[in-house]
This record gives C-alpha cells, structure tokens and sequence, in this order.
C-alpha cells in the first residue's frame, strides 16, 4: 500500500464527484482541441489558397543595374556583365534544409525580341512549374505541348492580332489548374467551339525572331505585367535569345502555413551566394496577419475555457477538502507529511486529469471532424497527430496540478488535533 | 525508565485575541515510565484531550516542553515531527476514525504508505498485527462491515503497526457499551503486559482503574495521582470530593 492506493481508493469512493470533474475537464480540452483543430484547419486552407496566388520568393542575379520589369520585379537585362543565374541554379534551390516547405521552383529566362515588327517581351519558362505557379491564370487554347508552342498574353495576342472578340463576350478561357476539363481552342472533349468569354483565337502560328511558333493559348487578362509577354518553353527561349543555360530570375513558391519565410531566403541566400533573394514581404505579412488573428481568437476562447474548467476543479477540490478533513487529520496525526498529503491529492487529480485530457482529446476531435465541412469547403484533411493528444494531456494536467494546488496546501496544514477531534 | 516527561506545559487558546485568552492547560507536569498504563481522567472540558495531543505532537504547547524518548517534541520541524509520531507514537481515538473505503488490512497498512518496504512484507506486518488483536480472520471487511468492537481492535492495530513505544488513547471505549468495552480494555492490557506504554483519556473509572496510575485533570490542572488499586482508586476519587466521580461510583 502507498499514497497512490490511497489516492485510487478515494476516487473509487467517490466515483460520482471524480465522474464530474473528467466531464468537466474533458468539456474544456475538447473545446480547445477543437478549436485549436478547425484554426489550424482553416489555417491551412488559407495558406494554401494564399500559395494559389502565386511566388513568395524571388531570386534573380547580383546585379548594379536593372533594365527590364517583370511583375513588379526588376530583373538583370540581357547585355548587363552581372553574375549571372544558372539552369543548375533552380535544382540546388531544392536542395536548401527547408526545401520540403518549397512547392514550385519556376526559373524564367526573359528578353526583347522582334516578333512580326513589333518589340515583345519573351519569358522562357518550364511550363510545369509555371502553370503550377500561376494558377489563376485561365487559358484560350491549349496547354503547350511541343517545344516551340506559345502562350500569349492578352494584349500581346490582341496586338499581334491572334484573337478577337466574341460578340456574346464569351471565351473559351479555363483555369490553367483544371486539367481535367481543359478546353481546346480549335474544339474539345467538353466544347466544340470557341466563342467564350470575350474573344477567340483566330490565328495560331506566330513569327518570332525570325521563327515560327505555334500560339497552344492565349492567356485571358489578368491584369498584371504577363498580358504584355509572350511564353516559350525554357530550352528554346534561352537559345532564341542567345543565352543558353542562363536564367533571368526565379520565383519560388514557399508553402507558408507560419513557415519561416525569411529562414528560407536566408537558406536560398546560402546556397546561392550570387544570388539577390528577396521574400515578397506584402504576401507574407497577409498570410502572417490573417494566420495570427486566427490564432489570437483561438487561443483567447481557449483561454476562457480553460480558466472556467480550472475554477471548477478548484471549487470541487476545496469542497473535497472541506469534506475529507477528519480524514486527512487522521492521516497526518498517524504521521504523513503535509507534502505527503499534497501528492495524495494531487495523484487524485492527476488521474482524472490524464483521463479528461484523453477523453477530450478524442471528444474534440470528433466535434472536429464533425464540424469541419461547414467551415472548410477545400475538404482538408483531419489528422490525428499524437503532438495534440500529448498537449491536450498536459494541458488538462496543468490545469488540473494549478487548481489543485491551493486546496491541497490548505489540506497539509489542518491542524491535524483539530480536525481529528471536531470533525 | 522515564520515557515521557511533561514538564510545565501550558495551552491557552485566544479565539479573539488576548482579551478573551481561554486556558485549557496550566503548569502541567506529568512523566511516564517506560511500559507503564497510565489512565487520564476529568470532568469534560478539563483539557484531557489537548493533554493527549500535546504528548502525542501534534499540538504546539504555548509554554513548556513535551521530551519522549529524550525528544524535544516541539524542537523538531513540523515534517520531522511528522515522522516522529509515525516512528514513537501509536494513537487510538474515540471515533476510531478509520477509512471507510478501505478495508481491515489496508487500514493497518495506512501508517506504512510512506514506508519503503514490499506490499508484500506490509502485508504480513498488517495481517500480524491483526492477529494481534483477534481480527485475522476479518482482514478483507470494510469497517462498516465490523461490530463496534472489532472497529475499536482495528483501530488498535493500525495504531500497533509500526510498533510504536507509545500507544495514546482517546476514549477508546467511549462510544462502545459495557461489554464491547472490556474487550478493548483487555487487549490494551494484553498489550501493556506484553510491555507496552500506553497513554489512556478515559472517563470511565474502571477502565482507568486497569492502568497502572490515574492522573486526574481539573480545569486544566493535574490535581491527584493515584496507584491504580480500584478499591484504592475509587477512595481516592471520592475523597477528592468530585461530584460526578461521586454519582458513577
């Protein structure tokens, strides 16, 4: 027999009050699991629709001077004697410490070239990682596939007079990310024309720097530096404009859910150290802000929880106390130490506390999972990460240890005359 | 031997501060010899129990000193004082006070939690001790399960589990009827003729008789001690002109 027996003996006793207290703890730390849970949830959901929206970091050459603009973004122009980026670049961005949080890595390659009189900005791109990249972009067309197809801006393609507009303000323009249902210019699976949204592609072949090229798509307006350039696959670009192996810049997209953006520069910076890497601070403060105001609110509610279940097992416990004075006056007159009567109760509400802390646990995570298709319409996915069944155990037993500390304090110094005596 | 020695020991108790200084104890003197019975008697409200718990450390005198064993009792800290009493003192109280939710043997083994010792050898020492007092047979019944008797030999053994040099006790027979009560008694005797010490408060002047000495209290004050002899005792009693001794006899 040891204090813990006598502990385990009194909450068989009292099986009804021990009852009360796990619901109540298991109440408080299912509504911060779930809580907590669905902010993270949603969290995410942010994160990866903020990703959607494009590039976080971008890396482009050491440079003293900059002639050319591209989104925002001077780059290194074609004639300056700067260091210059490489092919080989890209792939050993990959290789950072942080690379697991990096979801696209797309290399550019830009220049000014003729195209049928006209001065046009080229952008040689991978075109995987660049429609990965650029998802809101929607295309007339298709999707390139041979190495001399094009993308055409809008403005490009309306100067160039490769589209004109519909009369119903129609275009065939689809989401780049819909691959399923991507749509043909010249007819396909789901369209059997071209009239959508606005305009249609009326000429397919285009004469750039001397070459000809097939136009795959325009690209619908977006707005944005992309409606004035002219898109080719990498490899050729690079050799149209005699710069073989060279890459103007890079953007990277970092998967940023609190990531830590700036770490990844300085990784990227590291690894590059010809490289100027920059983190488009704008999104990553949205995405920094929106993440925090979700977490200040979650933690806020979870703190009230928390302070209401540990007011409440610091009334039952001082209740317990009142109630067991005789029987800890007894247990100190026969020789027990105050700190032995503290680890007597705090063994009591340690067991209950590990109990509601895993009955909560699996409670909130089921309110989670019940709830969570109204506040996600992305269908992200519920994990069950021992991290949270761990933190919702320890948690309930702080709360539990905090609350339970005064009364059992007060127990260990009843004069133990006394409360044998009177009780 | 002496092993416990009582010396000017006063209680005064100040509920509402200094002016209203209630004296349960005043300039008592007492000493018990090792393996001597000594009963304690008084009209109530006479201070025997604050007595009691003063010798049995767990009440802080306002002056004098309680040694047991040489022990300053109230020299020692509050936690040390807390091992002394589970290491000296054996106490048996009115109410018996035992655990309801556990049985015979575990409250036996209630002073051996803190021991370092196999649940198995606390075992054998508690079911010994139930042997001791004839309630071997009964380790496994809750004490609402148990005649008021066997809850007053229980409360006995778990007093007598760590073999204390001391055994105090409140009114053991207080809430038992006449016959229940001698069974007490005899074990307490059984007990004291096996050598062990033993402190009784006791109202009852045939049970103090069983000892080997009366200490009588008044008002807060040792007033006679007398060689336990009943024909004896109840002379002295008597002549001591104690009104309520007077009607029992």
């Amino acid at each position: 027999m040891r204090i813990s027996s006598i502990a385990w003996a009194n909450l068989k006793r009292r099986k009804g009050k021990a009852a009360f207290l796990i619901i109540g703890i298991s109440i408080g730390i299912a509504t911060v699991v779930a809580l907590l849970t669905l902010s993270r949830v949603i969290k995410e959901e942010i994160g990866t629709q903020l990703d959607q929206y494009g590039a976080n970091i971008i890396v482009v050459p050491q440079s003293n001077s900059l002639s050319l603009d591209y989104g925002g973004i001077s780059v290194s122009g074609v004639s300056l004697d700067a260091s210059q980026l490489k092919n080989e670049d890209a792939k050993r961005i990959l290789e950072i410490p942080y690379r697991n949080r990096i979801s696209v890595v797309a290399p550019k390659i830009l220049g000014v070239a003729d195209v049928e009189g006209h001065q046009a900005l080229l952008a040689g791109v991978d075109f995987a990682s660049e429609l990965k990249l650029k998802r809101w972009w929607q295309l007339a067309g298709h999707k390139p596939e041979e190495e001399q197809d094009l993308l055409v801006g809008y403005d490009a393609a309306t100067q160039l007079s490769l589209i004109e507009p519909t009369t119903d303000g129609s275009s065939q323009a689809v989401p780049v990310t819909d691959t399923s249902i991507t749509v043909y210019a010249d007819g396909g699976p789901h369209h059997n024309n071209t009239e959508q949204r606005g305009f249609r592609i009326i000429r397919d072949r285009l004469q750039v720097a001397g070459q000809e090229h097939r136009v795959a798509g325009v690209i619908a307006p977006t707005g944005g530096s992309e409606d004035r350039m002219i898109f080719g696959s990498l490899a050729h670009f690079q050799s149209l404009l005699d710069k073989p192996d060279q890459l103007s810049m890079i953007e990277v997209s970092a998967l940023c859910i609190g990531c830590p953006v700036e770490d990844i520069v300085k990784q990227i910076s590291t690894q590059l150290p010809n490289a100027k890497v920059s983190a488009l601070q704008q999104s990553v403060r949205a995405r920094a802000e929106t993440v925090d105001r979700l977490t200040r609110f979650a933690v806020a509610v979870s703190a009230v929880v928390l302070v209401i279940g540990a007011l409440m097992i610091f009334t039952t416990m001082m209740g317990s106390v009142v109630e067991r004075t005789k029987e800890i006056g007894v247990l100190r007159a026969i020789g027990l130490r105050k700190t032995q009567i503290i680890k007597e109760l705090m063994i009591e509400v340690a067991a209950i506390s590990t109990i509601g802390g895993l009955v909560g646990w699996a409670a909130g995570m089921l309110l989670s999972w019940l709830i969570l298709p109204y506040f996600s319409q992305s269908g992200v996915r519920l994990e069950l990460d021992p991290k949270i069944a761990f933190g919702a155990v320890f948690v309930a037993l702080l709360i539990g240890a905090l609350s339970t500390l005064y009364p059992a304090i007060r127990a260990s110094r009843l004069d133990p005359a006394e409360a044998v005596r009177y009780v | 031997m002496t092993f416990v020695t009582v010396k000017n020991v006063s209680k005064v108790y100040r509920p509402n501060g200094d002016d209203s200084a209630v004296h349960v104890l005043t300039d008592i003197n007492v000493e018990l010899q090792e393996g001597e019975f000594v009963s304690l008697m008084g009209p109530s409200g006479s201070g025997k129990t604050t007595l009691l718990t003063i010798i049995g450390a767990m009440n802080q005198p306002s002056t004098g000193q309680v040694l047991v064993d040489d022990i300053d009792v109230y020299g020692l800290s509050d936690e040390r004082r807390a091992d002394f009493r589970l290491e000296y003192l054996g106490f048996v109280f009115q109410q018996h006070h035992l655990m309801p939710y556990l049985n015979a043997l575990e409250n036996v083994m209630l002073p051996l939690v803190t021991k370092k010792e196999s649940s198995k050898e606390k075992r054998i020492r508690a079911l010994a001790a139930l042997e001791r007092v004839g309630l071997a047979s009964k380790a496994v019944r809750l004490p609402n399960q148990l005649s008021g008797g066997e809850q007053g030999r229980l409360a006995i053994a778990r007093a007598l589990i760590n073999e204390p040099p001391l055994l105090l006790a409140d009114e053991p027979t207080g809430t038992l009827d006449t016959q229940t009560g001698s069974e007490i008694m005899e074990v307490f005797q059984q007990l004291n003729a096996q050598g062990q010490t033993i402190f009784m408060v006791t109202h009852n002047p045939e049970n103090a008789a069983l000892g080997h000495r009366i200490i009588n209290i008044r008002d807060g004050r040792t007033c006679r001690e007398n060689a336990a002899q009943v024909g004896r005792v109840f002379e002295t009693i008597v002549g001591a002109a104690e009104p309520n001794l007077m009607e029992l006899v």
